[in-house]
């Protein structure tokens, strides 16, 4: 294998990391083309979408390269993406020759979300009842937000985990969050079910496709932008006919 | 009662950053960056702004923030300026606006969903203009090569 397959590998495999776990488009594209280019490639062009990237590149006195890798899931864990970034970094500098930069990149891959799985759920309850508070709740709205926000969380991670279905994850976790705010106002729990409610559906908010949306359609990728705003409307209306089923079911 | 309402928010976009991964590092800078929006919204509110202004200037700020900051740290702007502006997101008038067209009350539904529709578009001119602040001389061709 020659060294241009090579390189070809490691900015493909950097590039379907960063995009499957939430970075911005033309963060993929900048950093495959001054990966590509500090391997002292010629003729650099990349073109990423929401969806797969395309690098092509010629080796000096060599043929053309021209590969593609199609992106399937979307996660959101950003801690991979600051690690790929801070990959290329060394790679671009010098610091990494190809051969460390492929194990490294490998050992991101393989890696799991940086924090354990009950932390992320606590961590969901806590965001739910700190918001439910600002949205205008009252201290003792605070107990049932978390709690609901809390199996919110649960839901959504351990439908997407067996069930595999885009979209209806949301939906779910939406109606039991909801169900479950309805039910403990219902018990006597808290008093603001609005209140309540909206906290159990902030881990919800499809934070990283709004804000990469919008950097994307600035920085020209008009393609990846709309698809982004595209999934990001389709997430919240899942959450809001969700929820508006639980409502319309138990209130 | 403003100080607790910080503190609360401080934790709680603190937890947001958890549940989008963002790296250790980041998490309490990301926080710090979602207070700066809060006491900006809450004060545009407080001198009498309308809600769509101070969301927009509190998103300005906080990406301009994020911005700084992760030149600093050397770390993706994202990771600091997505916690940043959670406090910003309209969820509340979303819900109301669901909970209307639920109760078959569409005027109403669509008041709040104007609303919402505007202050979501008050947090991306928020981005774009720290963005534009940002990328000076890197930004792509828009009308006349006038470089030529």
């Amino acid at each position: 294998m020659g060294k241009s397959d090579k390189v070809m590998d490691i900015c493909l495999l950097a590039g379907e990391i960063m995009l499957t776990n939430g970075a911005e488009t033309y963060r993929v594209e900048e950093t495959l083309e001054r990966m590509a280019k500090a391997a002292s490639m010629k003729n650099v062009h990349c073109f990423a979408t929401t969806t797969g990237i395309f690098l092509s590149f010629e080796e000096e006195g060599k043929d053309d390269h021209m590969q593609m890798v199609r992106v399937d899931d979307r996660l959101q864990d950003l801690n991979k993406v600051t690690e790929v970034n801070q990959v290329s970094r060394e790679f671009v500098s010098g610091e990494l020759d190809v051969e460390t930069a492929e194990a490294k990149l490998e050992d991101i891959a393989k890696a799991s979300v940086p924090y354990p799985l009950w932390l992320i759920h606590l961590s969901a309850g806590i965001a739910g009842s700190g918001f439910s508070f600002l949205f205008g709740g009252d201290w003792p709205d605070l107990l049932p937000a978390f709690i609901a926000a809390i199996l919110t969380s649960i839901t959504v991670v351990e439908f997407e985990r067996y069930l595999k279905v885009r979209f209806a994850a949301e939906f779910m976790a939406a109606f039991i969050g909801g169900s479950v705010a309805i039910a403990l106002v219902f018990f006597g729990v808290g008093d603001n079910i609005n209140q309540i409610v909206i906290g159990s559906l902030m881990p919800l908010v499809p934070g990283v496709p709004l804000t990469n949306a919008v950097r994307d359609l600035m920085s020209g990728d008009l393609v990846a932008g709309v698809s982004r705003g595209a999934e990001a409307l389709l997430t919240s209306l899942s959450i809001a006919s969700g929820v508006a089923f639980a409502i319309s079911l138990f209130l | 009662m403003f100080f607790i309402e910080l503190i609360i928010c401080f934790i709680a976009t603190v937890g947001f950053g958890v549940i989008f991964s963002v790296p250790k590092r980041a998490l309490l800078l990301g926080g710090g960056i979602g207070v700066v929006a809060y006491t900006v919204l809450s004060g545009g509110l407080y001198f009498g702004a309308s809600p769509v202004f101070s969301t927009a200037m509190a998103s300005l700020t906080a990406a301009l923030i994020a911005h700084f900051l992760a030149r600093y740290v050397r770390i993706p702007v994202t990771t600091l300026a997505i916690p940043g502006i959670l406090p910003l997101v309209p969820g509340s008038r979303a819900y109301f606006t669901m909970l209307a067209f639920v109760d078959g009350e569409y005027l109403t539904g669509l008041e709040y969903g104007v609303e919402t529709m505007l202050r979501a578009g008050a947090i991306a001119a928020g981005l774009v203009f720290a963005l534009a602040v940002f990328s000076f001389g890197k930004g792509i061709g828009h009308r006349y090569e006038t470089s030529r």
